[in-house]
């Protein structure tokens, strides 16, 4: 008898084991990310990188799905009063933080609070323009936001990753400092540990009101900074997913049966901008005779090894209200015809800064010097690194001595849409040391269609307004527009739902390992 | 012997006072507005001041030196701009994967530098004296960054033996050792080397030889320990560089040490990771060339300190 029940108990044991065995595999995943976090506080945070992490276990009232569409998160919808200014957001009932709070209508009023708090002295401050008046709780699933002036784009502000609810419990217990290192929100992981500066864990929040969600078990954020050994945890498995791949290794990962390459869609534009209040550059003539001499399909190919587009206008597409007005054409003849118009038959000498160190930028200016000098410009390049760029041009505070002249630079717009794309960087209101419109350029039609469409509430007219305001910066040149880059990354084939949204952050509601 | 290490361990007051006042004059040299880098590009000029103010930039130099001063007498090296935890922690969960990755990268080059040396130096000018040579010039002339690349292409990707990236188990620290220690390797055999060609030259080891001592006996227990002297000269000055932390291979290997951190800081200009960096590697410089200087007075008895 005791022989016969040992007999039986090793294979029942054995097969309890496999059953159990799917059961308790664990989905682990890696993500090889090219820098550290500077923190997991997305109010602190100015860094795609560091805020695409924190959407591991924060989500905001609004947020963008993988094609960069605006979508309702923890919120069911708004309304807005006819005079623009107030906001009533409805929430969604029964959902939790990740240490047991009810998500209500106070954790609304003490995140906005906080961050436009001037004391709490967060990197976030100047996102709300200084625009909200207050902030009420009307019942514990309807908040009121009132704001000082209307602001069409708001919601796009409330849908920005850096707009997350922060448990208030935990708010208040660790203090606006310490959250950053004890973070508690309501997304699809809860935050484990972050061992400076080798990784960051975050495992499955078992509450997470979206049920079946996560399907994996836990992610490990880890930071590698050099592009070859990012690669080569992808090749040998130790990673499941990278974001950047440069273009030398983008073949490389190609041919490997077990990855997938992927070349997403983008916001990031990359334009040359010209100073329009210094000789030559005030003279239109020759701005537009710059734009037609620079091949922006070749600088397509030589820099970017054909992971880009030439830009179709001074927003990019995949930006609400960018319109698309067409390639600036490249042609040598009207260059140099227009030159010849504006006095410079023979062309100057100026300065070609710019603002990254990066090999792809060294290839890009070397590239735009080789074509200006077709048309008689000679430009001595300064690759500036990050210390150099905020004095010499971001922090420049007195525009009539500003040094820079033609300027290599790119931006992307994090809330999606028309405002955030063109006022920062062509509004008269703009000037460096204030924002970034280092063309300083100022056109009164474009301030005014600025103006009027924050001022829009039917969308008909924003567009309209949104239209003729590109249409205007376009034709006024004051940058030669180059191209938008691809996003590159790659996956393991047995990795799904990741993705590289437009504006370089990432979307992983949907993921999953095989 | 005791008061001549005494005296200059006290020495070693004025000597970081020093260095530290110029640490923070140059850093605060350096172009730049930290918290504009700090707060972003996109970030307004209101934002840019609330960061000023709460990263205590907006003091006067000499006030923002004082705090400083009065903080480090304490022990309190501030705040790093970045990440807002305090210096001393960021900086010490560095120091110990730099500091073994150090002693391993030495134990293995001086073991391999010296006998290739000393094999060159005996048999010189025939073909073992070429190899070792040859492979000492490659050992310096090739770059460490190719050097670590390849040796990850080959042993991880390729061959799937060791780990790529990080510093968790003993096997992670194989190739980021064989890939610093390859420059420290080759410069250890050029010095061993030529100190020793001068050594064999010397009387005393005529004489051992004439008393009919082995000649294995005659190198090792006679010739070496006279060759020593500029070679453990050398090996505290190079223990004290990779000390600092190879940016190179940290990089490359995605090692969490303290390379990294100083080239991260200064490219953001995280002034009080910088200075606590800065003093601490003078603090390592000082401490290892007073070890080296004991050192001397182990290996020539001769040499007496008072």
């Amino acid at each position: 008898m005791k022989v016969l029940l040992r007999s039986l108990l090793v294979p029942a044991l054995a097969l309890a084991v496999a059953a159990a065995g799917p059961a308790f595999a664990s989905k682990d995943v890696v993500f090889a990310v090219a820098s550290t976090f500077t923190t997991t506080d997305p109010y602190d945070a100015n860094d795609t990188l560091s805020q695409a992490m924190a959407k591991s276990f924060y989500e905001g009232l609004y947020g963008f799905d993988k094609d960069m569409k605006m979508i309702p998160v923890l919120a069911e919808g708004y309304e807005v009063s006819k005079d623009g200014l107030v906001y009533t957001i409805k929430l969604k009932k029964g959902i939790k933080f990740q240490d047991g709070t009810d998500f209500k209508a106070d954790a609304v009023k003490v995140n906005l609070d906080r961050v436009t708090n001037p004391d709490n002295h967060l990197k976030r401050y100047g996102l709300y323009n200084n625009n909200i008046a207050k902030v009420e709780v009307v019942d514990d699933y309807t908040a009121r936001i009132t704001l000082k002036t209307p602001f069409s784009p708001f919601i796009a502000q409330l849908a920005h990753p850096s707009t997350v609810m922060i448990s208030p419990t935990a708010l208040k217990q660790w203090g606006n400092k310490d959250i950053a290192f004890h973070p508690v929100g309501t997304g699809p992981f809860k935050f484990v540990e972050w061992k400076q500066p080798d990784y960051l864990k975050v495992a499955k929040f078992d509450g997470y009101w979206k049920k079946g969600y996560p399907k994996v078990d836990t992610i490990t954020w880890k930071p590698v900074v050099d592009n070859n050994s990012r690669a080569a945890l992808m090749q040998t498995g130790e990673a499941h997913f990278t974001y950047p791949v440069s273009y030398e290794l983008a073949d490389v990962l190609k041919a490997k049966p077990d990855l997938e390459l992927v070349a997403a869609p983008s916001i990031v534009l990359r334009y040359l901008s010209m100073n329009t209040q210094k000789k030559p550059f005030d003279n239109p003539k020759v701005r537009q005779a710059i734009a037609y001499a620079i091949n922006k399909e070749a600088l397509a190919k030589v820099a970017f090894a054909g992971y880009a587009t030439p830009a179709q206008g001074v927003a990019p597409q995949g930006v609400e209200y960018a319109v698309k007005i067409g390639e600036w054409p490249y042609d040598l003849a009207k260059a140099k015809q227009l030159m010849k118009e504006a006095g410079y038959p023979d062309g100057f000498e100026t300065e070609l800064w710019s603002a990254y160190n990066h090999s792809t930028a060294a290839k890009v200016t070397q590239f735009i010097q080789q074509q200006l000098q077709q048309i008689g410009i000679k430009t001595k390049i300064t690759l500036l690194e990050a210390g150099q760029r905020v004095e010499k041009v971001e922090s420049w505070q007195d525009p009539a001595t500003a040094p820079v002249r033609l300027y290599y630079v790119g931006w992307s717009t994090s809330t999606g849409e028309a405002d955030w794309a063109l006022r920062p960087l062509l509004d008269g209101e703009s000037w460096p040391p204030k924002l970034f419109n280092t063309a300083y350029y100022k056109n009164e039609k474009f301030d005014a269609d600025i103006k009027n469409a924050q001022l829009a509430t039917d969308s008909k007219k924003k567009a309209e307004l949104y239209k003729d305001a590109q249409e205007t910066a376009y034709k006024d040149a004051p940058w030669a527009p180059l191209v938008v880059e691809k996003l590159l990354s790659a996956h393991s084939k047995k990795l799904t739902g990741v993705y590289v949204i437009p504006d370089a952050s990432f979307n992983f509601t949907e993921i999953d390992l095989k | 012997m005791l008061q001549y290490l005494l005296k200059r361990l006290l020495g070693l007051i004025p000597t970081l006072a020093l260095v530290g006042l110029l640490v923070f004059m140059f850093v605060h040299l350096l172009p730049g507005d930290p918290a504009r880098l700090a707060a972003g590009p996109d970030a307004t000029p209101q934002t840019v001041e609330l960061v000023r103010q709460d990263l205590g930039l907006d003091k006067s130099l000499p006030e923002q030196f004082v705090r400083f001063a009065s903080g480090v007498v304490r022990g309190d090296f501030g705040r790093s701009l970045r990440t807002k935890r305090p210096v001393a922690t960021e900086i010490a969960e560095r120091f110990a994967p730099t500091f073994w990755l150090t002693v391993w990268s030495m134990a293995w080059s001086v073991a391999i530098g010296m006998t290739i040396g000393v094999f060159s130096a005996v048999w010189r000018n025939r073909w073992p004296d070429r190899v070792g040579m040859a492979l000492a010039v490659s050992g310096i002339s090739f770059p460490a960054f190719a050097l670590g690349m390849l040796l990850m292409q080959i042993f991880s990707v390729q061959l799937g033996w060791l780990p790529t990236v990080g510093a968790d188990t003993w096997r992670h620290y194989i190739l980021p050792s064989l890939t610093l220690g390859a420059a420290v390797a080759a410069i250890m055999a050029r010095f061993t080397r030529s100190s020793f060609v001068d050594i064999l030259h010397e009387d005393y080891v005529r004489t051992a030889r004439a008393k009919g001592l082995p000649e294995s006996r005659v190198i090792v227990k006679h010739g070496l320990r006279n060759a020593l002297i500029p070679v453990v000269t050398m090996m505290g000055l190079q223990f004290g560089f990779l000390l600092g932390g190879s940016i190179v291979v940290e990089v490359v290997f995605n090692w969490p040490g303290m390379g990294r951190l100083l080239v991260d800081a200064v490219d953001m200009r995280d002034y009080p990771v910088i200075q606590g960096l800065v003093l601490l590697f003078s603090l390592e410089f000082v401490l290892i060339n007073l070890a080296v200087d004991v050192l001397y007075a182990v290996i020539n008895p001769t040499i007496r300190y008072r």
